[in-house]
């Protein structure tokens, strides 16, 4: 090893890499730390308080939101994974005639900017005259998780040991019998990691929800958004750091999951 | 197995992969592709105060193409290009890096790419904007080191915009380039060497040549959704030059709205959009067949 690569090389790349690492978490770490920072404004130090959390916790505006967020970050990867589900066992069949097109078809939102969609769908919920609010939002996820949840899903199944189905079928077993003991089991952390990127899709969306969501009908992003164009940041703060507890909540559960959403990327 | 029965279990499963695409193919084709049928249509429309009068009229390009919004789309592919470029410089070696780590670090190292990537997006912005400002932390920083004497002016300007945008999009390029550099024999560098390349030789003619399907990936990770960007220049962007995301958005948003606008602004950044990707396609293509012919 360590005959490949020269040394000026390793010091450099040891280098950037901390300097990006700092880079990186300097603004999170700020974050966190002024979130215990008794003062209105973001300047300056003015001693330890948790009183922003107790607001956080009081304000039922941000609780309206954060259920919001929730309940369509549920529904979306329920139904962005379950037709995910489908259509990866779809592609598995490499002599369906419009497999070639389907996969376009899935690959084409990934390559196009987010504010097209956004600006698309709004234009359609215009034309047709619907009222925006939770299912226009809803509808506009399960578009943008659709994608994610179909590749990574097919993915896992592109490495499937073909030898235990037939196995199975050679000692007789029936076709759902297999589909449920054998083949869904194995597509199972697939599964799970397609869900978890779309959950974690649709709770950072931003600019999607900001075209189809009507008013009255805020997420977390949108409220946070509007609560900095307007100024009052106060409890911003403390909101964003539980937020981020929140991630490495996630990060830590989901260990085994996170490698299969790195290799399917 | 006898060839009818073979030909009858085929069609079953053609049968059964056109019932389970069903769903999705249609979703996308109500909810996507339909969607741009009708921007193209708005963009042909008149517009209105709250919403458009259905009468034709080809204002909308003939505003594009007088050249009116030639700088919102130009400030838009510079911020773009730079953002691309920073990504790249700063993403490979760091990629490198962990390419190169121990089979036990490099898990660990990934996921400190990935905890900033899951995290929130519009809270990595807010909490740019708290170091950045003119009373914030840098300064703040800055002035007690006595290394500035009056607060820097970094928010709100061109190049807040390019630090959160790179910022936010390195993991993007970091994991494309890891994935291809994690592949790479290294083997061939020492070969290379002990033949009697220097080290900027073989990066050049080795390691850069194989990292190329990262590159492209990375790029188009990073470039085409930089096109687009309205968030990060809307809250630390200087507000008097707009970014293509940003006009698009308040020709929809604000009042007067001017949806045949924004339809035609949208199916011209979409058609920039088509022909970097038939580009870099293009590109892609030939070097494959450079690759094969070598």
């Amino acid at each position: 090893m360590s005959t490949t690569t020269p040394r000026i090389y390793k010091g450099l790349n040891l280098t950037i890499f901390s300097l990006v690492m700092v880079f990186l978490y300097i603004p999170i770490l700020i974050l966190i730390i002024f979130s215990f920072n008794d003062s209105r404004i973001i300047t300056g130090w003015q001693g330890f308080t948790t009183k922003y959390y107790v607001q956080l916790f009081n304000n039922p505006t941000i609780a309206t939101a954060f259920r919001n967020t929730m309940l369509i970050a549920g529904l979306s990867t329920l139904i962005s994974t379950s037709l995910g589900v489908m259509a990866a066992l779809a592609l598995e069949n490499t002599k369906f005639k419009a497999r070639k097109g389907f996969l376009a078809l899935i690959y084409t939102p990934l390559v196009i900017p987010d504010i097209l969609m956004g600006v698309s769908l709004a234009l359609l919920f215009n034309f047709t005259r619907v009222n925006t609010g939770m299912v226009t939002v809803l509808i506009a996820h399960v578009t943008f998780c659709i994608s994610y949840t179909v590749i990574v899903i097919q993915s896992r199944l592109e490495g499937f040991d073909y030898s235990l189905v037939e196995a199975a079928q050679d000692l007789g077993a029936k076709p759902h019998y297999i589909f449920w003991k054998i083949k869904f089991p194995l597509m199972l952390p697939g599964i799970i990691a397609a869900a978890l990127l779309a959950f974690t899709l649709s709770i950072d969306d931003f600019i999607i929800t900001f075209f189809t969501s009507g008013r009255g009908f805020d997420t977390l992003p949108i409220y946070v958004e509007g609560t900095i164009r307007r100024g009052t940041i106060t409890t911003i703060n403390a909101l964003s750091t539980l937020m981020i507890a929140f991630t490495l909540f996630l990060v830590v559960v989901t260990k085994r999951i996170r490698k299969i959403i790195i290799s399917a990327l | 197995m006898p060839k009818s029965r073979q030909a009858l279990l085929v069609k079953r499963k053609n049968l059964s992969s056109w019932l389970l695409s069903l769903p999705t193919m249609l979703w996308l084709l109500l909810f996507f592709l339909i969607p741009y049928l009708i921007v193209i249509i708005y963009s042909f429309l008149s517009p209105d105060i709250y919403d458009v009068k259905f009468e034709f009229s080809l204002d909308a390009y003939r505003q594009i193409f007088s050249g009116d919004y030639l700088r919102p789309f130009l400030l838009s592919f510079k911020l773009a290009i730079y953002t691309t470029l920073l990504c790249l410089i700063l993403g490979f070696p760091v990629a490198y890096y962990i390419a190169r780590a121990s089979e036990k670090l490099k898990n660990t190292l990934l996921i400190f790419i990935i905890i900033p990537f899951w995290t929130n997006l519009i809270i990595r912005i807010f909490s740019w904007r708290i170091f950045l400002s003119y009373k914030g932390v840098m300064n703040d920083v800055l002035l007690k080191l006595g290394l500035i004497h009056a607060p820097l002016e970094v928010m709100r300007t061109d190049l807040a915009v390019i630090l959160v945008m790179v910022y936010v999009y390195l993991p993007y390029m970091i994991l494309p380039l890891y994935s291809v550099l994690e592949k790479l024999d290294f083997t061939l560098l020492n070969a290379a060497m002990d033949l009697g390349a220097n080290e900027v030789k073989a990066f050049f003619r080795i390691t850069l040549p194989l990292a190329v399907e990262g590159i492209f990936a990375g790029t188009l990770l990073v470039f085409i959704p930089a096109l687009g960007a309205y968030l990060i220049p809307q809250l630390v962007g200087n507000q008097s030059s707009l970014y293509i995301g940003q006009v698009i958005t308040y020709k929809i948003k604000n009042i007067p709205r001017n949806w045949p606008m924004a339809s035609a602004l949208s199916l011209t950044l979409l058609f920039l959009v088509a022909l970097l990707l038939l580009l870099m396609y293009a590109l892609y293509r030939r070097r494959l067949a450079h690759r094969y012919k070598s």
